[in-house]
């Protein structure tokens, strides 16, 4: 189960699992974000390569344009993924 | 315990519930269930991505013992491609120089305690493990 979607505060919000069968969804509502914005993953169990191709994608589009993504509440296993990957150096992120 | 699963990135949602159905009968550690969720995904996409047209399905392996896990893909009727070599991966990329696609098999070698792969009869054979703690 994944969702996404925006916040009360404005944060756009992802929960439960993305993995590549969820990626499409994922994809059609970060192609529609513009300017700077922050993702919440306080609710984001899990996320594999396909996930991180979204997120790459997303975030080279919105710095062309000046802007970009921060991340907050990542969890341990997330946080692992991003740093193997390189991720902590071209996003800006907070733990949980 | 094993079951097989269609050759489709939908089948992802069944792969994970029949892990996790395994893992959490065996008490496996949320340390050890994450990098076994990713490795697995990750292989398994790597299967449907590179044979689409195989009508195959794919046979997935699990094994507990000590608190630790032992998975075990098999893909009938394929071509070699050994996810054991080396990626060409650099992750100090800047991000103008990064292009979305790649990292699966670099994030399984790193993330898995250790990984096999064995080529006969044009069978693939993939298996990983990861300990406890």
């Amino acid at each position: 189960m994944f969702s996404i979607e925006f916040g009360e505060d404005g944060n756009i919000r992802l929960s439960g699992r993305l993995d590549a069968a969820q990626c499409a969804q994922a994809e059609e509502f970060l192609a529609a974000v513009d300017g700077p914005s922050t993702l919440d993953f306080a609710q984001l169990e899990y996320i594999s390569s396909a996930g991180l191709g979204i997120l790459l994608k997303t975030q080279k589009r919105l710095v062309e344009n000046g802007a970009g993504l921060k991340i907050i509440n990542v969890n341990n296993h997330i946080h692992d993924v991003f740093r193997y990957s390189g991720f902590h150096s071209i996003f800006e992120i907070e733990a949980a | 315990m094993q079951k097989t699963f269609p050759r489709s990135f939908e089948a992802l949602g069944d792969i994970y519930a029949f892990s996790e159905s395994v893992m959490d009968a065996a008490g496996i550690d949320d340390g050890v269930r994450f990098p076994i969720h990713l490795a697995t995904e990750e292989l398994f996409t790597n299967m449907v991505k590179h044979c689409p047209d195989n009508d195959n399905d794919v046979l997935l392996e699990i094994d507990v013992a000590d608190g630790g896990v032992a998975v075990t893909l098999t893909d009938f009727d394929v071509d070699e491609f050994d996810v054991t070599a080396e990626r060409d991966v650099d992750t100090t990329m800047p991000l103008d120089g990064r292009v979305p696609g790649g990292l699966g098999l670099h994030l399984v070698q790193r993330m898995v305690d250790s990984l096999e792969y064995e080529y006969r009869d044009r069978q693939s054979t993939v298996r990983f493990t990861k300990e406890s703690g």
